[in-house]
């Protein structure tokens, strides 16, 4: 080994200080919350023993784990009130299903629900997770959904403090609650992304990311990278106490003052990516210089790339239901891939195809950097513009996207956190008052929908076989959990969170109306009338209804599908303090 | 995946309900609970769910080689994602240990 390499991984320390540290690698799930909470303060809720294991495992032939491999623990941190939710990447690889999300979702309302009584309780994320379970699909996306409001929720009131340390880190959906807390903790062994690099060189090919190049993968992923483009807070050795004592000054630095989170910083994203051409994408190292290692907007932006050719962008269902919606009138772009349009008590937003976009992996419709970015901007302009409204607007968000953006360039600039930035942004207008709907009218894809379109009060779909919602197109969710594309189907006809079928997806109690049209490509009079009248009662509805993503557990269809949801909730509200 | 059911005279009763190991590759999660009200003291009723098919007799032998020298009553549930024999050994002897701390095995 170099010596290089030795200094990384030792992150400040002294080989004396390393050959006597303890690993908090190593440290299974419950290991790591016990090295972080004061000695005997801890007390595990939800626990191995009251069996809240996954329902839709079993049926599917793999062996659930007791506590569904999320530990949930209450205790103290130098006497601060502190909830540590660790995530055991053993167990199926660390991934999100209905169980596990909705403990960790649960646990930040209940702290947060503490922070408001008078009591500040900061929550701790230890992210090991390579994104939702595949196995839970649907569900599993929402509760990433409901994890990342939760944490919204919470951020004002007390610290929301997540920890990377490895050796999964952190990937898929969860990662864009890593970008929302507080403060992000890193060891140079974590990694940090949106897409793993195997998803990458699935979907873009080998050229497009070499998942076999550990050296790349840390270069673009790793902890000592995210930390030198500012988008961790601190880079700390593998060494419980060091982490340990990283955690208590998070912790002990209290909220962040509004409008200095990263994820509301959308002009430094702004600032970042006009710097960022993908025809001359810098290296890993590069990216350091022209960032730097401060979250601040660059002072002198270079003008983004400009493009000559300008192709037809094709017709798409996101294209024509705006058009449609709005009335014919030409909807703005606020770039070619995010189309705008703004009625009398709405905004419509969309995102569609742009054949030039110079991301060129978010060419066919996907979300990536710049969409983010661009949806954030509108939805903070919404926010305001209407300040002083007493009837806030609402925003409709158009959903037909066939996934976010499978690239390099776009983990390297940090995927997660531009989805982050757009995350805060919907529920920074959900909780102001504006009320979200999401009209999905095609496909509704993993960290897409999750970006624009999972954090609204309302969701409505078209009945219609060319509507899609999932957490990974198909070919690939076989090939990553080792199935057929048949076996696939199979599943889907008895484990609903697994079809792909939106009649199943209405089942599962956060889809608030099927609506049924005559042209779902190209809408009639009719269908407009429809979908219109839909919007104005989902609008209403949200209007009348909580804030919070509540509703989606509390809806007759949740009764049915989500009962564990509902029992993690009911116990965790039980257990939350000790019996007298 | 299969579930299979074993039960084992037993002599000593488990002092403590302990929770050992993850349910994660090669590895297994083993939940022991002392006997409930109603459950025989002398029985250790064994509950195995492996995602690995075909080897009740593996498990068997396993087991019945462990609880003829640890006989320890109560509710033993294993969860297994594919360990073998030594790992199974070595993580029953650790529940075994941690349910019966200060304490002798007989």
């Amino acid at each position: 080994m170099t010596d290089t390499a030795n200094t990384e991984l030792l992150a400040g320390q002294t080989w004396q200080q390393l050959l006597r540290r303890r690993s908090f690698i190593e440290l299974d799930a419950l290991g790591r919350a016990s090295a972080l909470l004061d000695p005997a303060s801890l007390r595990v809720l939800a626990g191995p023993f009251d069996r809240l294991e996954s329902p839709w495992l079993e049926p599917q032939g793999i062996t659930p784990q007791a506590d569904d491999g999320t530990v949930i623990a209450r205790g103290t941190v130098e006497g601060h009130p502190v909830v540590v939710a660790a995530i055991e990447q053993g167990f199926q690889g660390g991934g999100t299903g209905e169980v596990s999300g909705a403990k960790i979702s649960q646990a930040l309302l209940r702290a947060g629900a503490d922070s408001r009584a008078g009591t500040p309780t900061a929550v701790v994320i230890l992210f090991e997770t390579g994104g939702v379970r595949l196995q839970e699909a649907n569900l599993g996306l929402n509760a990433v959904a409901e994890i990342c409001s939760a944490v919204l929720d919470l951020r004002p009131l007390a610290p929301v403090v997540g920890v990377v340390a490895g050796t999964v880190g952190s990937f898929g959906g969860m990662s864009i609650a890593a970008g929302l807390c507080t403060r992000l903790i890193v060891t140079p062994q974590a990694r940090i992304g949106l897409n793993g690099p195997a998803v990458i060189e699935q979907e873009g090919g080998v050229e497009e990311f070499d998942s076999t190049d550990h050296a790349l993968i840390w270069a673009v992923d790793g902890g000592e990278q995210r930390y030198a483009t500012a988008l961790a807070d601190a880079l700390v050795p593998d060494d419980a106490d060091r982490i340990r004592a990283a955690v208590h000054d998070a912790i002990a630095a209290g909220v962040t003052e509004s409008g200095r989170h990263r994820s509301q910083r959308v002009d430094v994203l702004a600032s970042r990516l006009a710097m960022l051409d993908p025809a001359a994408a810098p290296s890993p190292r590069d990216l350091r210089r022209m960032w730097g290692g401060s979250y601040d907007p660059i002072p002198i932006p270079v003008a983004a790339a400009g493009v000559d050719t300008r192709n037809e962008p094709p017709g798409t269902r996101g294209r024509s239901w705006l058009r449609a919606l709005t009335g014919g009138a030409a909807p703005q772009a606020i770039i070619p891939s995010v189309l705008s349009a703004t009625a009398e008590t709405a905004r419509y937003l969309a995102v569609v195809p742009d054949p030039d976009n110079r991301f060129y992996r978010a060419r066919q419709g996907q979300v990536g950097l710049t969409e983010s970015l661009a949806l954030a901007q509108s939805v903070r302009d919404l926010i305001e513009a209407d300040k002083d409204a007493e009837q806030k607007r609402a925003i409709i968000a158009v959903v037909d996207l066939p996934s976010q953006a499978y690239g390099r360039n776009e983990e390297m600039a940090g995927l997660h956190q531009a989805m982050a930035v757009t995350t805060d942004a919907y529920h920074a207008a959900r909780t102001a008052g504006h009320p979200i709907v999401a009209l999905v009218v095609g496909t509704a894809l993993s960290g897409g929908f999750l970006t624009h379109g999972l954090q609204a009060n309302q969701i409505l779909a078209l009945d219609d076989p060319g509507v899609e919602i999932h957490a990974m197109h198909k070919a690939a969710a076989a090939r990553i959990t080792l199935r057929t594309v048949d076996e696939l189907d199979q599943l889907a006809k008895t484990i609903v969170p697994m079809s792909y079928d939106v009649e199943d997806f209405a089942k599962l109690g956060f889809c608030d109306a099927l609506l049924t049209v005559e042209n779902a490509d190209a809408p009639t009079p009719h269908d407009v009338e429809t979908v219109s009248a839909a919007i104005d009662d989902a609008v209403r509805r949200a209007r009348s209804g909580p804030l919070d993503l509540s509703n989606r557990l509390d809806s007759e269809a949740a009764v049915t599908t989500r009962h564990a949801s509902r029992a993690v909730r009911d116990l965790l509200a039980a257990q939350w303090n000790p019996e007298p | 995946m299969q579930t299979l059911n074993y039960d084992f005279p037993a002599r000593q009763v488990a002092a403590r309900a302990v929770h050992i190991g993850v349910v994660a590759s090669g590895d297994l999660e083993i939940l022991l609970e002392p006997p409930a009200a109603g459950d025989h003291v002398d029985n250790a009723a064994v509950r195995v769910r492996t995602s690995v098919d075909g080897f009740d007799t593996v498990w068997h032998e396993v087991l019945e080689r462990f609880f003829r020298r640890t006989s320890l009553a109560g509710r033993w549930e294993l969860n297994d994602f594919g360990a073998t024999p030594g790992v199974v050994t070595l993580r029953l002897r650790q529940a075994a240990e941690a349910a019966t701390e200060n304490e002798t095995l007989p």
